[in-house]
């Protein structure tokens, strides 16, 4: 058990009959940096997610967080060990206020308060909830319900919901799907301050392969459900395995 | 030229969270209207209509354990009258069996309902959407149909010659006046507990499953464990609502369990306000009212009933109270503004 890798993957498997839609993928990701998972459409990146954050069970391989096998473990035990996901189609409380999307998401910090215990006097999710409309730039939209939101604000507080219960791993599903390019920019000034002030260890998949070579630390390459290929992002750009059948032939 | 999209000022939508609060009035005034209407019928000597009146807030108590599922949370029971008249029967044979004690039979009629409803919970919150609504009335007609069989529980003539509760040492449950407002705190209690319910942790695990079910794992709670705690306490309170039953009308039968006893008590809550728990209370009571005198003119008074069901559907689906409520949230936020 190696103390600074924050997650690690082994042989990590999902079959549908026939179909097989992430196979024997390994990996680790550093604590306090930036991992990204990249890949064409259809390359398993979102069933590697799904298997990861506790969505789906995995038919074979390991999901080991901070040297625990969480293996199989449901979503709300996952949190407890540490690990939080955003969705890349945005999952809020849409008829909630903002604020109580992420007062519920800031619960979880006093989940040993009491369950009847009125939320009017939990003074830790109160503050946590106006650190996060601080750092994520909602205050202004606090009482408005999530879905009469903006895209790039609901895209946003997804991220606040991921990380609202301070989590020591971040799975970030396509957080800028959908952006604008100022948007896209701002995300990942976001995402790049969460890993450098906050100390988080994130998991990335994104579309934006601009935005991956610039922010991540590392990269994996999927394709048809196997890993292609893993390293910094100078060398994965530079491998002619990614080259085409990721990037195509005009790198080349 | 592309100018800064403007977006859509938030309406003063009733969210879950906010729908009760914003009632607190409607509440009140209701409980005031129901002493009042008590002290104007022990004056006028009546009893008819403070029966019916006691009989609307019992089935008050079956809506307010509907509207915990549906409103609060989400969840269509189409069977709650399993548990209103399990909670029947345990009172009736316990006031039979074990003596006239009023608080031992709501407690029985709470816990049998409760202990069933946790059996009943494991099997019904498994499914979400139409698969619960078919499960809770599926089971629902599984156990009317075995207490409509079973010679012991009296077969299909129920339990008759229920002797009445002592509510208070010399007050019996058939004082007219009495009752009522014993039926009227019980209630009142109730909605009282679940509005306090709906502003902790596990209330407001309840609006966000009734929001988005599949985000609240994500956030660390287990949406299976909320489910059941809410199945069981909806069990709970339809079973003490239940309990009150015999002590007024003396007997009870298998129709209590019936889809007619559920369905009434869905069409309670949605005409008064979903999610609005004070809604169901005057839904109840509204409900009542008109089937008793249009009763009295035609014995279809279901065809009436349903028109105005579907009236209020149409015009204001959040019902009476969902829709008054948001007129207040409305005229609250243009003052803030």
């Amino acid at each position: 058990m190696t103390a600074d890798i924050a997650l690690s993957v082994r042989d990590l498997t999902l079959r549908f009959g026939a179909l097989t839609a992430v196979a024997d993928v390994g990996f680790d990701a550093q604590r306090g940096a930036i991992t990204a998972v990249i890949g064409p459409n259809g390359a398993g990146k979102s069933s590697l997610f799904n298997l990861i954050s506790g969505a789906i069970a995995p038919s074979k391989g390991s999901v080991v967080l901070d040297g625990r096998d969480v293996t199989g473990h449901a979503p709300h035990r996952l949190l407890a060990a540490g690990l939080a996901r955003s969705f890349q189609i945005t999952n809020l409380f849409f008829d909630l206020p903002v604020h109580e999307n992420l007062r519920l998401a800031a619960q979880f910090l006093e989940r040993g308060r009491g369950a009847l215990r009125p939320i009017a006097s939990s003074r830790v999710a109160t503050e946590r909830v106006a650190e996060l409309l601080d750092e994520f730039q909602l205050g202004a939209r606090a009482d408005a319900l999530a879905g009469t939101l903006s895209h790039g604000e609901q895209r946003r507080l997804e991220i606040a919901v991921a990380t609202a219960a301070r989590p020591t791993v971040l799975l970030l599903d396509e957080p800028t799907q959908g952006m604008s390019h100022a948007d896209t920019r701002d995300t990942g000034e976001l995402i790049r301050s969460l890993s450098r002030d906050r100390g988080l260890t994130i998991l990335l998949v994104e579309h934006d392969v601009d935005l991956v070579m610039s922010l991540s630390d590392h990269v994996v390459v999927m394709h048809q459900g196997h890993k292609l290929a893993e390293g910094t992002p100078a060398a994965v750009r530079a491998d002619p395995k990614v080259q085409s059948a990721y990037f195509g032939t005009a790198h080349a | 030229m592309a100018d800064a999209v403007v977006l859509p000022t938030p309406k003063a939508e009733l969210s879950p969270t906010r729908a009760i609060g914003a009632t607190r009035w409607i509440a009140i005034f209701f409980f005031a209207i129901a002493l009042a209407f008590a002290i104007v019928a022990k004056s006028l000597g009546d009893t008819f209509y403070l029966r019916l009146a006691t009989e609307a807030l019992i089935f008050g108590g079956l809506a307010l354990s509907v509207d915990l599922l549906l409103g609060c949370t989400g969840l269509l029971p189409l069977g709650q009258a399993l548990f209103f008249g399990l909670g029947a029967y345990a009172s009736a044979l316990t006031l039979k069996s074990w003596g006239d004690s009023f608080w031992i039979a709501l407690a029985v009629g709470a816990c049998v309902s409760a202990l069933v409803g946790i059996v009943a919970g494991l099997i019904a919150i498994r499914s979400k959407g139409v698969y619960f609504a078919l499960i809770s009335f599926g089971l629902a007609q599984v156990v009317s149909k075995i207490v409509f069989n079973t010679r012991e529980l009296g077969a299909s003539d129920g339990i008759i010659g229920v002797p009445p509760a002592a509510v208070l040492p010399g007050v019996a449950s058939t004082d007219p006046v009495a009752f009522f407002l014993v039926t009227l705190a019980f209630v009142a209690l109730v909605y009282a507990g679940l509005a306090y319910v709906m502003e902790t942790p596990f209330g407001r695990q309840l609006a966000a499953i009734r929001s988005n079910q599949h985000r609240l794992a994500f956030i660390g709670f287990d949406p299976k464990r909320a489910k059941l705690a809410v199945f069981v306490l909806a069990a709970a309170i339809a079973g003490a609502s239940g309990a009150l039953y015999p002590m007024m009308r003396g007997f009870v039968s298998p129709e209590l369990m019936f889809f007619q006893v559920s369905g009434n008590a869905v069409i309670n809550v949605i005409v008064g306000g979903t999610g609005t728990l004070i809604g169901p209370l005057y839904g109840a009571a509204l409900l009542t009212a008109l089937r008793s005198v249009i009763g009295s003119y035609t014995e279809h008074h279901q065809i009436v009933i349903g028109v105005l069901f579907m009236v209020v559907v149409i015009v204001a689906p959040k019902g009476l109270i969902g829709y008054a409520a948001a007129l207040i949230q409305r005229r609250r936020t243009r003052t803030a503004a």
